[in-house]
């Protein structure tokens, strides 16, 4: 096994095998900073060169861009709380709030190091299971994979906060959303409103850039002046190494998290980061600054979002079964080379292997070097207007929804769950459990029926299921000891400069909930069999979650809304409608002039900025977002009114 | 493979030659370059990137850009989800009778018109062939189901079989089950054909198929282990539209053969039409690369053509052959006829499995 290594690695002397790392690692990074865009993204770009390559040389570039992906999808999720990619998310609650008090150099730092120690402890990990990874995964049944999934869904609720009950609220909403589509069975088609779009689901990129990206864009806005509050104290860069280096048992943990996260199928990096989170979270000694900018909820999603990618490869290479979209593409091109990953492959294509394992270990490195170098100059964004951001921030959101699966559907989702989270912010509803829900869905209900239908109840009774059913039970007794011993603060983002709605829409919104869920479960009547479990799952106790929370809103003091406060929602209402005039003008228009108009418009005619500027604003935008456009093969329908002639 | 070729041996073939001196002195004359010659063909894919359907037409694609007369390029669109329905609509609603734009199919998008989804709105009979990849399966058990050769099938007990979706392609070893009236139930919610493979290699599930390209991989190496019993084929369509044993995995028998050796005699009834419908849509002419029928004729000749060439490029053969499963690339109009024929359902069949998947496997039609 080492002589494959050590071959593997000596091709790594070859100039042509370096220099496709480092293109490959410098796409990656490039693509990962774009919010919406991540390793499918990239692999559009690359693989017109991929098929002109010989395997080994196309393997270190198609690696090598997907394992800095989540290096760099950090940068946005910090410095504007916009995630880069879904599995960011969780990086926006606390680096956000981080890079708000001035401190955005420590936060990334602090990321790109665990991200790196995360990425190299999953290669090593990725070695060394070679051998007995297949028996590895083969001990895990439909049943054991659905308590890993049940385990995953009570880590949401140490994302609560203070909150429980809109936490608990938010988590059944992000499972209603995660249920609409065909369910794991195709045999029904669930609050699909007879929309094709809607068969596959909402995509998961459109959710976190709706939920976390739009609803802190208008936020930003509204707020108005730069994004850091505060000129940086501390050293910077330097202080997030040492913060890493105190926390390193949270990076080891996170990166196993990760790891098993990728192994086991169906999970993926975005539940893996959560679930790293959720876990920094309930071992905490003292919760209060988790979402107002503590530095181990930066360590913790992000040690484990690059080890996913390594864990990941096992499936992958060892039984042919891709985890994310990611390893789906690697999969695809080992196909195109003729070769089909296997129970053989260890024999047979150990030192490709070996080439890839290494290609993730140096891109790793390569990614963290080169964004660490890149952080100082990142971090001063904060410092600008935000207004003058404002423009490029929006394009590239709504590009990236759209990249996803090229459907309208994507961006009026986005909208439409930016909205949502922009009301859950402003009524202090956490947004995380929402997310987790939404992502733990589909495994969840997989599982589930794949366990009933195949086990009928014995499944229960399986000695893997009953000590993961322990666990989850700990879990949850955790939980109810945390929130009784009152450890946490209410509020998931440091409060300052917040609207207050006040008690009115408060509670309407509440009521609001309250009907969708009651619609939702009326509907799940005509549901066969399995696939109603999960729709009436989710909303029964959200119903009686609901009506506890209208009385209990009932009961509290009115909160006064003040004359500040209503400018700024009528404020947020207008940049909410600016981003909706936007898509009409896409509509009209098609995307290249409604950029261009949007820009400037906002530019000249909001900002103020001087017209010159504004226009060479503007042309660079969409000089770059057209060359995108056909870097991605990505066809914006031409506008209404184009499409006439 | 047996190939059509012009023969200018007969007498007939002196007339031949002259009208094609006096073509070759006019066209140049009008100014006629190849159809093709610096245009670019946009092939829509209704799946998503890195898919098997992605993966086909991409490695294909170059050579073919090397044979069609004119040279033209490849760009692809992937116009994914909705179970393939978007990208077929996309295809008919813009393609042109120009041969500009091609589309990929594949058995997911045939199963819908079979099964007479009403938002499945496109019609095959305004498209022609241009190649054709079958593609073939093979079921296999687990020895722990006490099943050693294809005949003790008939016996076995509680065979449990991983799947993805009743209406997808999981539906022919599903007929096949009830054809051969074997004790035997689907699981279906697996995310991919891997997924039940995994199920099967960790014995939630006894019985399993593969297409053969994942077959020789990924089975074969369980075989070697005694992990895995080979039992038979889906079967493969001969030029008249019969089922023969697959040339991919000779040595295993066909399902209608097996059910031979069970109930020694030939199969018949609802299920065996319905098998004869499903099968080959579903295998023998899964992939297909279609133009607008209208297009003209020079389109789909320098298709046939590069396909004629491709035969015999030792190249292509060697570097496309797991890409293409091992079985040969078609020439369209050789399985015209096969393929409308296969996409046909009489309204009785169509009925009768309609009623049985939905009571069987819960599936809810509008």
């Amino acid at each position: 096994m080492w002589d494959a290594a050590l071959v593997a690695l000596e091709r790594f002397a070859n100039p042509l095998h370096l220099g496709m790392l480092a293109f490959g690692v410098l796409a990656g990074s490039v693509i990962g900073i774009l919010p919406g865009l991540g390793g499918i993204a990239c692999v559009a770009i690359l693989l017109p060169f991929i098929y002109t390559l010989d395997v080994h040389s196309a393997m270190v570039l198609l690696v090598g861009s997907l394992a800095v992906v989540h290096t760099s999808d950090t940068i946005t999720s910090v410095l504007i709380g916009t995630p880069g990619s879904a599995a960011a998310a969780a990086t926006t609650l606390d680096g956000h709030p981080l890079a708000k008090q001035g401190q955005a150099g420590r936060a990334l730092s602090a990321a790109f190091l665990s991200s790196l120690i995360g990425g190299l402890i999953g290669a090593l990990f990725l070695t060394l299971s070679l051998p007995i990874a297949r028996p590895l995964v083969l001990l895990f049944s439909s049943p054991e994979l659905l308590m890993l999934c049940v385990l995953g869904l009570s880590f949401a609720g140490f994302l609560t906060g203070g909150a429980p009950l809109k936490g608990g609220l938010a988590a059944c909403l992000g499972l209603l959303l995660g249920s609409v589509g065909s369910a794991p069975a195709d045999a029904v088609d669930r609050y699909t409103f007879g929309q094709l779009y809607l068969i596959d689901g909402i995509p998961l990129v459109g959710v976190a850039l709706g939920v976390f990206g739009i609803a802190e864009v208008i936020d930003l806005l509204t707020k108005g002046g730069r994004i850091a509050e505060r000129i940086s104290l501390g050293h910077g860069w330097l202080q997030g190494v040492k913060d890493v280096y105190h926390h390193w048992g949270i990076v080891v943990r996170g990166s196993l998290i990760g790891v098993w996260a990728g192994i086991l199928p169906g999970i993926g990096a975005t539940a893996g980061a959560w679930m790293s989170y959720g876990h920094v979270v309930a071992l905490a000694q003292d919760r209060e600054n988790f979402g107002k900018g503590d530095i181990r909820g930066v360590i913790g999603p992000e040690s484990a979002n690059n080890s996913v990618e390594a864990g990941d490869f096992i499936p992958t290479l060892l039984f042919s079964v891709p985890g994310g979209a990611p390893s789906a593409i690697l999969l695809g091109a080992l196909f195109f080379y003729g070769i089909q990953p296997g129970p053989r492959m260890v024999q047979e294509n150990l030192d490709l292997i070996f080439t890839i394992i290494w290609s993730f270990a140096f891109a790793n490195m390569l990614g963290a070097g080169l964004c660490l170098f890149l952080s100082p100059v990142l971090a001063r964004l904060t410092f600008i207007s935000f207004n003058r951001l404002a423009p490029a921030i929006v394009i590239t959101i709504f590009f990236g929804a759209f990249q996803s699966t090229q459907h309208f559907g994507d961006i009026y989702a986005m909208l439409g769950l930016g909205l949502l989270g922009w009301i859950m912010k402003q009524l202090a509803w956490p947004r995380a459990p929402f997310l987790v829900g939404f992502v733990l869905t589909h495994p969840t209900e997989q599982y589930l029926w794949l366990s009933i239908s195949r086990y009928g109840m014995e499944w229960l009774l399986r000695p893997g299921v009953i000590v993961l059913g322990i666990l989850l039970l700990a879990s949850i007794v955790w939980i109810v000891i945390g929130k009784r011993g009152g450890k946490e603060m209410p509020g998931e983002d440091g409060g300052e400069g917040k609207v207050h709605l006040g008690k009115f829409p408060s509670i309407l919104f509440t009521a609001l909930v309250l009907v969708v869920v009651s619609t939702a479960l009326y509907e799940s009547r005509n549901f066969p069999y399995l696939g109603a479990i999960f729709p009436m799952a989710a909303t029964i106790p959200a119903i009686l979650m609901a009506l506890s929370q209208i009385v209990m809103e009932l009961r509290a003091a009115p909160i006064a809304s003040d004359v500040e406060s209503k400018a700024k929602i009528m404020m947020a209402l207008g940049y909410f409608t600016s981003l909706v005039l936007f898509l009409l003008l896409i509509l009209l228009f098609g995307f290249g002039i409604a950029a261009a108009l949007f820009t400037f418009a906002f530019l000249y005619g909001w900002v103020k900025m001087r017209w010159s500027y504004a226009l060479i604003y503007t042309g660079s935008i969409v000089a770059v977002a057209e060359l995108m456009s056909r870097l991605l093969n990505l066809y914006w329908p031409l506008g209404i009114v184009f499409s006439q002639w | 493979m047996n190939r059509i070729r012009l023969k200018t041996a007969r007498p007939i073939g002196k007339w031949f030659s002259v009208i094609a001196l006096v073509l070759a002195l006019v066209t140049p004359a009008l100014g006629a370059a190849p159809h093709y010659e610096g245009k670019t063909i946009e092939a829509v894919i209704p799946f998503p990137v890195a898919g098997g359907s992605d993966i086909w037409i991409r490695t294909i694609a170059p050579y073919l850009e090397k044979y069609i007369p004119g040279n033209p390029r490849f760009t692809f669109r992937n116009v994914a989800g909705g179970r393939g329905i978007p990208g077929m609509m996309d295809f008919a609603l813009k393609a042109k009778g120009d041969g500009l734009m091609v589309l990929v199919s594949s058995a997911t998008n045939y199963f819908p018109v079979l099964l007479g989804d009403k938002a499945a709105k496109y019609d095959f009979r305004q498209w022609k062939p241009l190649l054709v990849n079958p593609v073939g399966g093979v079921m296999y058990a687990s020895p722990a189901s006490g099943i050693k050769r294809p005949e003790d099938l008939a016996k076995a007990k509680d065979l449990i079989y991983g799947g993805i979706s009743a209406i997808g392609l999981d539906l022919i070893p599903l007929i096949s089950f009830e054809l051969l009236e074997l004790d035997a139930k689907g699981v279906l919610g697996f995310k991919g054909r891997g997924e039940a493979r995994i199920a099967f290699e960790r014995g939630e599930t006894n019985i399993d198929y593969q297409t053969t390209p994942a077959y020789n991989a990924t089975v074969v190496p369980l075989i070697k282990e005694g992990k895995a019993i080979p039992l038979m084929s889906f079967g493969q369509l001969d030029d008249s539209g019969n089922i023969v044993r697959d040339p991919a995995v000779p040595d295993l028998p066909t399902v209608p053969e097996v059910y031979e050796k069970i109930k020694g005699k030939k199969p018949s009834g609802r299920f065996w039409e319905t098998y004869k419908v499903f099968m080959p849509s579903g295998f023998a002419v899964q992939k297909i690369l279609w133009a607008k029928a209208d297009s003209p004729a020079e389109v789909f000749r320098g298709f046939y053509g590069a396909v004629d060439r491709l035969d015999k490029d030792k190249e292509f053969l060697t570097k496309t052959d797991k890409v293409l499963g091992g079985y040969p690339l078609l020439r369209g109009d050789r399985l015209e006829k096969t393929i409308h024929q296969a996409f046909q359902i009489d309204a009785e069949t169509q009925r009768f499995v309609k009623d049985w998947v939905s009571r069987k496997y819960r599936v809810k039609f509008d």
